[in-house]
């Protein structure tokens, strides 16, 4: 019997490696990690002859109304064009929100996607499942996010999972159904990593890369080399799936005791100036983090503004006096300005260290916020219009794909529906829709998605 | 997780003339930022500080003017019955600078 942290193991009684594969990471090695613990190197593509690029999603939770941000309507009448002004930008023609004063100077590098619609319902989680994963589904028809989908055909690099989701997953967002953050029928080996921790805080650690209480750097080694001689030992019985968890452990253990993607996450290692220009917030070191981690290996990182929209500041402008109460107020004073600080801090930074053409910036939300302001001086949820953003990569700054008519209530021309998004970061982040594919349920083999991306955003 | 603002920041202000111009903002929490401005000892004036760090106040009525940067601190979201904020308000983070007309 083998003693293994406080489990025992009885592989010298019938037992297999499988079964002790099957007691779990922290029975076997004290570890917490959570489920994406099972990651895999794909490595199917080869990245010497792709022209590979990495995405960091923001993902505004709660959904700011497009015609008090990037779609202003100035000649609509007071209940319709709402509080704020559209300045000028850096492209002639385009206006944007007055409280995006940075953005509007680097709106060369941002393509606004300003017709975007669906009809299937008008719940955060339906928007979610929709740009999170170009698909609407129920709990029994899961279709995986865009990093597990990145992380399938692009596979890892370095030590770092392939997707990452920073500070926290989606949660309590009005209904039950999926956020669409999951991996799906990838499995859990494509799960993104789901950072679970303030970096705004001055004690920021992440904990599931903390060694257990109790557990040295020694034992830890002590139990890699244990597993290595269960590898030898057990490697003729063991079918191609337990191989891929075979790569997982060495993962784990690789995060546990890699200094270097320790590193990753150190935000104190950024100068100080550096953090101050994306904002003291959580949100605006969420997308510091996010620029260290795409830098270290990881290939896409997804950033949620917020994990709900209840009880917080967010964009989820309803002014109903209770639980749901942001109003303009909320948009002037906090959501707009930190935006535009992090957003653009992002852009110039991945920049000046020479990672924007390989980095696809995508900011992407729920839909968009009903054209008339409610009684109360808010808005409520609308898809049938809505303005999201790309940047970076291959994607052509300066541009503005689709409009809408003179209230912003439907596409006037050039709709475009979220699916075509996703495909457009996809093709953006160097994948052939044609011809690459991902192994559906059972097996079968299925495209990455069923749209077409925006052509314009690359001509 | 509602937004955690760490430390304080904090800006210094250069005044020439009735032109005050500030520093970078250390700390800097991204909320939005404002020139606070009173004349004798009264609040006249809130004005937004925009990319231009150099400003300049319009008002010329003779008195003791005063000038403070002011950065919103976000404490919780609660508001009153006119969506405005209740517990969270702006504070200042730099010393006031002052001239007199």
């Amino acid at each position: 019997m083998l003693h293994i942290g406080n489990q025992y193991l009885p592989l010298c009684s019938g037992g297999t490696r499988r079964s002790f594969l099957q007691v779990g990471a922290a029975a076997m090695a004290g570890l917490t990690l959570p489920n994406w613990l099972s990651l895999q190197a794909s490595g199917a593509v080869d990245e010497k002859k792709a022209k590979i690029r990495n995405c960091i999603t923001i993902f505004l939770v709660g959904s700011p109304g497009h015609l008090d941000t990037w779609d202003m309507k100035p000649d609509a009448p007071e209940d319709i064009r709402g509080k704020f002004k559209p300045i000028s930008t850096s492209v002639p023609g385009v206006q944007i929100c007055e409280h995006f004063p940075r953005m509007a100077r680097m709106m060369d590098r941002v393509a606004l996607i300003r017709s975007l619609h669906y009809s299937t319902g008008a719940s955060h989680e339906n928007g979610q499942r929709w740009m999170m994963t170009g698909h609407d589904f129920d709990a029994s028809n899961k279709q995986p996010h865009m990093g597990s989908v990145i992380s399938k055909v692009y596979g890892s690099r370095g030590d770092l999972p392939a997707s990452i989701i920073l500070p926290d997953g989606i949660g309590n967002t009005g209904t039950t159904t999926p956020h669409g953050q999951e991996s799906a029928f990838l499995g859990s080996a494509h799960q993104p990593f789901i950072l679970g921790s303030d970096p705004a805080r001055a004690d920021f650690k992440v904990a599931d890369l903390e060694t257990p209480s109790g557990q040295s750097e020694l034992r830890l080694e002590a139990r890699r080399k244990l597993l290595h001689e269960l590898d030898d030992a057990q490697r003729h019985a063991e079918t191609t799936g337990t191989l891929e968890r075979d790569t997982a452990y060495a993962r784990a253990f690789n995060l546990l005791t890699s200094p270097d993607t320790k590193k990753a996450f150190d935000l104190n290692e950024e100068p100080v100036k550096l953090r101050d220009r994306y904002g003291r917030n959580t949100f605006g070191q969420s997308c510091l983090m996010a620029r260290r981690l795409i830098e270290r290996g990881t290939r896409f990182v997804t950033v949620n503004q917020f994990d709900t929209v209840f009880g917080i500041s967010c964009w989820d402008m309803h002014a109903d006096g209770n639980s749901l109460n942001n109003t303009y107020a909320d948009y002037e004073h906090v959501l707009c300005p930190q935006f535009d600080l992090a957003f653009t801090a992002l852009l110039e930074d991945l920049q000046q260290r020479g990672l924007l053409e390989e980095t696809v910036i995508a900011v992407i939300s729920e839909f968009g916020r009903t054209p008339k302001i409610n009684a109360r001086g808010g808005r409520d949820h609308y898809p049938s219009a809505f303005t999201n953003f790309l940047a970076g990569g291959p994607i052509r700054g300066g541009r503005v794909i689709g409009s809408t008519d003179k209230i912003g209530a439907a596409p006037h021309d050039r709709p475009v529906e979220p699916p075509q998004v996703v495909a457009s970061i996809y093709q953006a982040m160097g994948i052939d829709l044609e011809t690459t594919m991902l192994p559906g349920p059972g097996g079968r083999p299925i495209r990455l998605i069923d749209a077409e991306p925006i052509h314009e955003l690359f001509s | 997780m509602d937004q955690k603002l760490e430390g304080t920041p904090k800006a210094t202000l250069e005044l020439s003339g009735r032109a005050v111009t500030r520093s970078e903002v250390s700390n800097d929490w991204g909320t939005r930022l404002q020139w606070m401005i009173s004349r004798d000892g009264k609040p006249v004036a809130t004005v937004g500080a925009g990319l231009d760090l150099t400003f300049e106040h319009p008002d010329t009525a003779p008195g003791k003017y005063e000038i403070v940067l002011q950065q919103f601190h976000y404490v919780n979201y609660k508001k009153d019955k006119e969506g405005k904020f209740t517990e969270s308000n702006y504070i200042s983070i730099s010393d006031p600078v002052s001239y007199t007309i």
